[in-house]
């Protein structure tokens, strides 16, 4: 990763912007609402990529700290993926998620199956709800340090 | 209904916030199926948009295919192999998301 961002610096002009997004160290969740009206909010127990998370930020400070680039801003943001069904979400994140390697563990699979078969008895009773994945994240500009070489 | 991903734009307000894209050459790596990319080529001067997952970028490239936008290319390849073959200070803007980790 850290290799990455310095070939990013090479590549980017000197007055150019490095825009960089990863979800925040915050657990997802899946919420219901109906015309505004939250219905259910769990916490998505499938979640096991904190790790993979604290390393993408390691990799960030890595290169800060060098003084390959600085941070400018950072911007906090919440991503909404809605769906009208339970089906609909969990199919589009098997593709979304089809080139990771790393199998979830089995109890993660087993609680996460259980959350979405309590989130499907909600939708079921509420017609017109929609479901949505929500991805709390992080968004920073950096910009690269001209002092250094290419 | 089909998949709705950031209808509330929360992710391209934050993007616009961040960084001017008028007129910029920006480099998004991986791009996915290009979900974000539509949402903000046509503000740039053009966009070069690499992902390494092949089912991803056929995706984008099909939609592409559908819907042609000559400021957006779209690349199987890795960033690797695409730094690699590249030349230094081209790109105004690099754009990173969700691929660090």
């Amino acid at each position: 990763m850290v290799h990455a961002l310095e070939e990013i610096h090479r590549l980017l002009r000197p007055a150019g912007s490095l825009i960089e997004v990863h979800p925040a160290l915050e657990v997802p969740s899946v919420e219901i609402r109906s015309n505004g009206e939250l219905l259910f909010s769990e916490d998505d127990p499938g979640f096991d990529y904190e790790d993979d998370l604290r390393h993408a930020e390691a990799a960030v400070a890595t290169v800060v700290g060098r003084g390959v680039f600085a941070i400018d801003e950072r911007r906090r943001l919440e991503l909404r993926t809605h769906a009208s069904s339970v089906k609909e979400l969990r199919d589009h994140w098997a593709v979304a998620g089809a080139y990771d390697p790393e199998e979830k563990e089995e109890t993660l699979v087993r609680r996460q199956d259980e959350m979405y078969a309590r989130a499907k008895a909600v939708l079921d009773r509420s017609p017109g709800a929609e479901i949505a994945y929500v991805e709390p994240a992080t968004m920073s500009r950096l910009t690269p340090s001209p002092s250094v070489p290419k | 209904m089909t998949i709705r991903t950031d209808p509330e734009g929360n992710e391209t307000d934050a993007l616009f916030e961040l960084v001017e894209l008028e007129g910029r050459e920006v480099l998004e790596i991986g791009c996915g199926d290009g979900r974000l990319t539509w949402r903000y080529a046509d503000r740039a001067a053009h966009v070069t948009a690499i992902e390494p997952f092949a089912d991803s970028i056929a995706r984008a490239q099909k939609r592409l295919s559908e819907a042609p936008n000559e400021r957006i290319e779209f690349r199987n390849i890795t960033f690797e192999g695409f730094a690699a073959a590249s030349d230094a200070d081209v790109f105004d803007v690099a754009l990173l998301s969700w691929s660090l980790c």
